[in-house]
């Protein structure tokens, strides 16, 4: 009796997740579709570009992987970038994983591997404070799934659709402006965005430099001059008699 | 790149897929990040992805290019500006690329 009922209650967390997933899925496809052309864009072959998706599932590593794949990048120089693209989902898996760690490691490893940014936003609107609710794992389900579907049907179409249409259309550009889309919210604060010119000016002064290697000095810098300028910050702040002991924020 | 480096690159990118969001599931329990940690986690994604696009957009054959005449520069200031008006990436992509393409064959 008690079995029924609960399966009950995770048919209804599933179902409620998917329905609230829905209006994100044509944004997910679309952008996987641009991703999609991207790929064959920069010069991957049709095989590639499928395994790529269906293997990375990053759409902002894959297309920050690109541009270095198509200039010959060491491959480490390519994967350093890629972690450090994804270095911000190390932040909702420290946020999500304590909602599951009663679950064995198998179950834990590839559902972290397939909660995307929107997965995550969405369940914590949902499931805010951690601890055991037998409706949490139906619901992230209910999210991970159909997301991961839109995603991977957005990019197949891109990648068939990037191959029939002819380069002079220009249509890589779409996958710079994607990451600017996803680059801007990123900058939330004075810090970041002292940060993020320090990076960018970096990255053209050291264009020329062999192995795409200025990339990755231009991250450090901006990192630690993003860093340096918020604790700075954080310091004139406190003289100037602001709430010093931080009570009463999160 | 050859074949077999393209897969070589996939299969690395796989991995730091994995790193990136199954890590902390699989030490799992309360793990709370340093403060300092957490803002070297937040503001080195966005600098690496402005030094991979600002190259693209502000250079043309390796040197700045900052003429009114770089169709990827004015796509790239029109759709910031889009972009935090209307916080719609799809939006902003197809805006973008019309603005591109109408300097890039000078409509």
């Amino acid at each position: 009796m008690t079995e029924t009922v609960s399966t009950e209650l995770e048919k209804a967390a599933y179902r409620e997740a998917v329905k609230t997933g829905i209006p994100t899925l044509f944004g997910v496809g679309a952008w996987g579709l641009v991703v999609g052309v991207a790929m064959i864009k920069a010069g991957l072959t049709v095989p590639q570009a499928l395994g790529m998706t269906l293997l990375v599932f990053a759409g902002s590593a894959q297309l920050a992987s690109l541009p270095l794949i198509a200039a010959h990048a060491p491959v480490w120089v390519v994967f350093l970038t890629a972690l450090v693209v994804n270095l911000r989902f190390v932040i909702f898996s420290a946020i999500l994983a304590p909602h599951f760690s009663y679950l064995p490691w198998k179950k834990r490893a590839w559902l972290g591997y397939l909660s995307g940014d929107i997965s995550v936003g969405l369940f914590m609107y949902r499931y805010p404070e951690p601890g055991f609710d037998q409706r949490k794992l139906p619901y992230l389900k209910g999210l991970i799934f159909p997301n991961w579907t839109a995603w991977q049907v957005g990019s197949i179409i891109g990648i068939l659709l990037g191959s029939q249409v002819p380069s002079s259309w220009g249509l890589g550009f779409a996958g710079t402006l994607a990451i600017l889309c996803i680059m801007l919210p990123l900058i939330m604060n004075k810090a970041a965005l002292i940060g993020v010119a320090v990076a960018g000016a970096i990255a053209l002064a050291t264009v020329k430099m062999p192995y795409k290697l200025g990339l990755l000095i231009s991250v450090l810098a901006g990192m630690t001059v993003a860093m340096a300028v918020e604790e700075w910050l954080e310091k004139r702040h406190g003289k100037s008699g602001g709430q010093k002991d931080g009570q009463g924020r999160a | 790149m050859s074949d077999m480096e393209v897969w070589i690159v996939i299969s690395l990118l796989a991995v730091a897929t994995f790193i990136a969001r199954s890590s902390f599931w699989l030490v799992g329990q309360h793990i709370n990040l340093p403060k300092r940690v957490q803002e070297a986690l937040r503001y080195a994604p966005a600098c690496a992805l402005a030094a991979i696009i600002l190259p693209d957009i502000i250079l043309t054959n390796a040197e700045v290019d900052l003429a009114i005449s770089n169709p990827r520069l004015v796509a790239g200031i029109a759709a910031s500006a889009f972009f935090l008006v209307k916080r719609n990436m799809l939006m902003t992509i197809f805006f973008g690329m019309a603005v591109y393409t109408y300097i890039r064959l000078g409509l």
